[in-house]
């Protein structure tokens, strides 16, 4: 196990500045600093409704029944915490790639956690890829979280790999409270399309962090191999030459270009991410650029 | 086809199941860990759609390796093939380089045919093998000898060049290649050439000899003889043309006749091949024309004799003097004699105020002066002795017996003369210096000879005429003629026409400062830089191996004092006869005689060129097997070419 912090402290003090975007409303479980679609007490005003028995009498617009001679209880936003979920696949095949593609996703995921804990918002993570359910850390709240956060995530360990699909269904199954989600992954198995549509079923706002190895999006091979799958999957036998590995990142564009149009079309955001680009860097730039982070 | 060394196709059994070995033990691949072969199972299902090539493509490297493999093993076998050619380490080709070797039935002419045999017998040498290389045909040339060297073989080959002159003799060739067949074990004479060649019987060349006959054509037309003679009356000249057919088959052809390069007739001749008879024209031509050439129209494969120019002597004058008590006989001879012109100086006069050339040759018919003229001398029926001979007797009734020989300057004095009917009463005896050479002898006894001495020409008949029928009978103003022609060499008719490579000789006068020669092709040669030799008073120019007219210039001070005209015509019926021969009959010392190849023992190896291709395919090898970085090298180019635009 790697005694390497997750997060270099100056990369955490940089994420204090950011937040996480989300593009409506979401409903919490505990008072928050998040709009919430439902009405609550706070300072903004949402509308007003006509008051019914058993409402509470504090809320009651004196002005309004003095102009109107009805009651109506004046109702403001309410501000509820957002449930962050935090999924890292932790497939074999994750654990693979120079620089490593898990720690990658580690390392995002902790930023990205750790930018909603410094938020007051609610933070679950869950790790998938060892077996048909999720390893799961509870779900924290508040900068005081961080630190459970971290340590979940630093020892996570590569799992053998299963059927991603299935493992994202149960966890959309699962989940209490919908909400923005985070998912690293390679996608690098057949069931790729039905993991991703599992998370329609429930209001997450799904954000596809597609990360890949310098050595998946341009392979360095010449000569004649017999590929062997981490993950034990069926060996495959090539003769590279510069035109299969032209026809090989060809297919992976087109790969990549699909898994796009599918997240565009269920309103989730995709982004491809290459382990060679560090990763403040990538998500002090690049997730502020997608509109990810504010 | 046949192998040399076919041991050497064991090779092949053993290194090629280790290439195919090692190539299945390659197929063993290097295994790759990656992170999932999802991406490369989903790829290479559009890959295999087109398997069959893929295969064949892998494999690729495997066949070429084994072509090499195969090519080399070939070559090393030394495979050949059969061909009339020759054994021997020590090889000496005759090449004949005649006139008939330009005949263009082989493309493009019999000489490159002959050329192109006599380096491939050279080819065939063994290593270590010396060649010879004689170029037969007019004046033998050896233009390399007893080499190993066959750069230096090819380029003596190259070199050779039709010689139109002196005929094909290889009388000369065949002694030199039998001498040097004679010093060195294994030597093989070969013969390239088209057979129409003389061979002496009285050789044994002491070596194989093998003849590689070049030619098939036999048709051929020729202008065989040319003449144009002014009249007597000076107002007008006759030209006399002979067209032969020296083929196989009857033919129809035109001449054309040229004045001074302007068509002035011609004639449809139809010819039997006959090459004894041939067909003749006669024609008056204007006495202004200077140069007639005769043209046969069209062509026949022979090109060289299908053309014959004349020049006209008329105006010509050759001063003879006459030194006699009177002779009716020699008068009218000389009179008869076309561009003479007979001085008869004051008898007993023994001054001589005229210069050789204008006087050129003086008679001294019997009683001699007492100082001689200056120029040639003929002495007719000396009665004292001179300086060139002495007067020591008298014989009666001499029996003139012609003598000489083959040397062409001896058979020009009788030439056309019979002296079988000539009777001669009585004769001076005499006695000649080693300088004179004898015409005609009785019995030891000189009676005509002729000489060059002190730098003039002398002739010499022994017997007065009136003391014989000579002047009686035809011969005599042949004779007359014909030592004429001798006395006075570039004068009359007949010395204005040349055969090839014979030189061109006349006297001139020592004031005369340079002599330039113009040659058919427009070059120029001149006496300043060599190319003319004068030498006692005498212009001559060797190089006339090219047929046509040459026009000799005299200058003194830079102006033309007078102009020749020569023409050079190939005049040679062994020439024209075209025909080739098939096989030769050269006495050999093992007995044979014919030279016809009985045996095929020639090796034409060609392991060179498998080896070349050996080399080509292991090009090809390498560059597929590099065609990675030959498709990564095209790829950056196309991505230079198509930046280059945008900058």
């Amino acid at each position: 196990m790697t005694t390497e912090p997750l997060l270099e402290s100056s990369f955490i003090r940089k994420l204090d500045r950011l937040s996480i975007l989300t593009r409506r409303a979401m409903a919490g479980d505990l008072q928050g600093e998040r709009r919430s679609p439902r009405r609550g007490s706070s300072v903004e005003f949402a509308d007003f409704r006509p008051y019914a028995s058993g409402d509470d009498i504090r809320q009651i617009d004196w002005n309004l029944y003095a102009r109107a001679e009805r009651f109506y209880l004046k109702l403001f936003v309410a501000e509820e915490e957002l449930s962050v979920h935090l999924l890292v696949d932790t497939s074999a095949s994750m654990d693979w790639g120079e620089p490593n593609k898990l720690r990658y996703a580690k390392r995002l995921a902790g930023a990205f956690g750790y930018i909603a804990l410094s938020n007051l918002d609610r933070v679950s993570a869950s790790a998938f890829g060892t077996g048909p359910h999720a390893v799961s850390l509870p779900s924290v709240r508040g900068k005081r979280g961080a630190m459970p956060l971290f340590s979940f995530l630093q020892r996570l360990t590569p799992g053998k790999g299963g059927d991603l699909a299935k493992t994202c269904r149960t966890y959309v199954q699962t989940a209490r409270t919908p909400g923005p989600l985070l998912l690293c992954s390679d996608l690098l198995d057949a069931g790729w399309k039905d993991a991703l549509a599992a998370f329609s079923a429930r209001p997450f706002e799904v954000t596809v962090m597609h990360i890949l190895a310098p050595q998946e999006i341009a392979p360095e091979l010449a000569g004649d191999f017999k590929l062997m799958d981490v993950e034990g999957g069926e060996p495959v036998e090539i003769s590279a030459d510069i035109g299969l590995i032209q026809r090989y990142r060809e297919s992976l564009a087109s790969w990549r270009e699909e898994i796009e149009r599918f997240c565009n079309g269920r309103g989730m955001s995709y982004l491809a991410v290459d382990t060679s680009v560090p990763v403040d860097e990538f998500v002090l730039s690049q997730l502020r650029k997608r509109g990810v982070l504010r | 086809m046949s192998l040399i060394s076919p041991l050497a196709l064991l090779a092949a059994a053993i290194v090629g199941p280790i290439i195919v070995a090692m190539y299945l033990l390659k197929l063993r691949r290097e295994e790759r860990p990656v992170s999932s072969t999802f991406l490369w199972r989903k790829m290479v299902r559009d890959v295999e759609a087109n398997a069959p090539w893929q295969k064949l493509r892998r494999s690729l490297l495997l066949l070429l390796q084994l072509l090499l493999m195969l090519l080399l093993v070939l070559a090393l076998a030394r495979p050949f093939f059969q061909t009339q050619g020759i054994s021997g380490r020590n090889l000496i080709i005759i090449l004949d380089h005649s006139a008939s070797m330009g005949a263009s039935d082989d493309s493009p002419s019999r000489l490159e045919a002959a050329k192109a045999k006599a380096i491939q017998l050279i080819d065939q040498l063994p290593d270590g093998g010396r060649a010879t290389i004689i170029a037969a045909g007019g004046a033998m040339q050896v233009p390399a000898a007893a080499t190993s060297d066959r750069r230096e073989l090819r380029r003596a080959i190259d070199a050779i060049q039709i010689g139109n002159g002196g005929g094909s003799d290889l009388a000369q060739p065949l002694t030199l290649a039998s001498a040097l067949a004679a010093r060195e074990e294994d030597s093989e004479v070969a013969i390239i050439s088209d057979g129409n060649v003389g061979i002496p019987s009285a050789i044994r060349v002491p070596a194989r000899v093998s003849y590689f006959p070049i030619g098939r054509d036999s048709e051929n037309l020729a202008v065989s003889a040319i003449s144009l003679q002014p009249n007597k009356s000076n107002t007008s000249q006759t030209l006399f043309v002979q067209v032969t057919n020296y083929g196989q088959a009857a033919a129809t052809r035109r001449l054309d006749i040229y004045l001074d390069g302007a068509i002035f007739n011609a004639y449809n001749l139809s010819l039997a091949p006959d090459p004894t008879r041939g067909q003749s024209i006669v024609a008056e031509i204007p006495p202004q024309v200077r140069v007639v050439e005769a043209r046969l129209d069209g062509t026949d494969a022979l090109a060289a004799d299908d053309r014959a120019f004349a020049v006209s002597t008329l105006g010509n004058v050759l001063n003879v003097r006459l030194i006699s008590p009177g002779n009716r006989f020699l008068e009218t001879g000389l009179a008869l004699l076309p561009g003479v012109s007979v001085t008869k100086p004051i008898s007993g006069t023994s001054t001589f105020t005229e210069t050789a050339t204008q006087i050129p040759v003086t008679i001294i018919d019997g009683p001699t002066p007492a100082t001689l003229p200056p120029g040639n001398l003929l002495f007719v029926g000396p009665i004292r002795s001179t300086d060139y001979f002495s007067v020591t007797g008298e014989i009666e009734f001499p029996s003139l017996r012609p003598v000489g020989g083959d040397d062409p300057g001896l058979r020009q004095i009788l030439d056309n003369v019979s002296l079988s009917e000539v009777s001669v009463l009585k004769t001076a005896r005499i006695t000649l210096g080693n300088w004179a050479r004898v015409v005609v002898d009785s019995d030891g006894a000189p009676l005509l000879a002729v000489g060059e001495r002190d730098g003039r020409r002398v002739a010499v008949l022994a017997f007065d005429l009136h003391n014989s029928d000579l002047p009686l009978q035809v011969a005599f103003p042949l004779l007359l003629s014909n030592l004429m022609g001798y006395l006075a060499p570039g004068s009359g008719a007949e010395a204005a026409q040349l055969l090839p490579s014979q030189p061109l000789a006349l006297q001139v006068d020592a004031s005369i400062s340079e002599v330039r020669v113009t040659r058919p092709d427009g070059t120029v040669a001149s006496s300043r830089d060599g190319g003319v030799q004068i030498r006692d008073g005498q212009a001559i120019y060797a190089d006339t191996d090219a047929l046509g007219v040459y026009t000799l210039e005299e200058f003194r001070d830079g102006e033309v004092q007078a102009a020749h005209r020569y023409a050079v015509n190939l005049f040679a019926p062994k020439e024209s006869a075209i025909t080739a021969q098939r096989d030769l009959t050269v006495p050999q010392t093992s007995g044979a005689q014919s030279t016809i190849s009985r045996t095929r023992d020639g090796r034409q190896e060609f392991w060179r060129w498998l080896a070349l291709a050996a080399l080509v395919v292991l090009v090809i090898e390498w560059l597929v097997y590099q065609r990675n970085g030959l498709a990564y090298l095209r790829q950056r180019w196309r991505e230079r070419r198509s930046a280059a635009p945008t900058r």
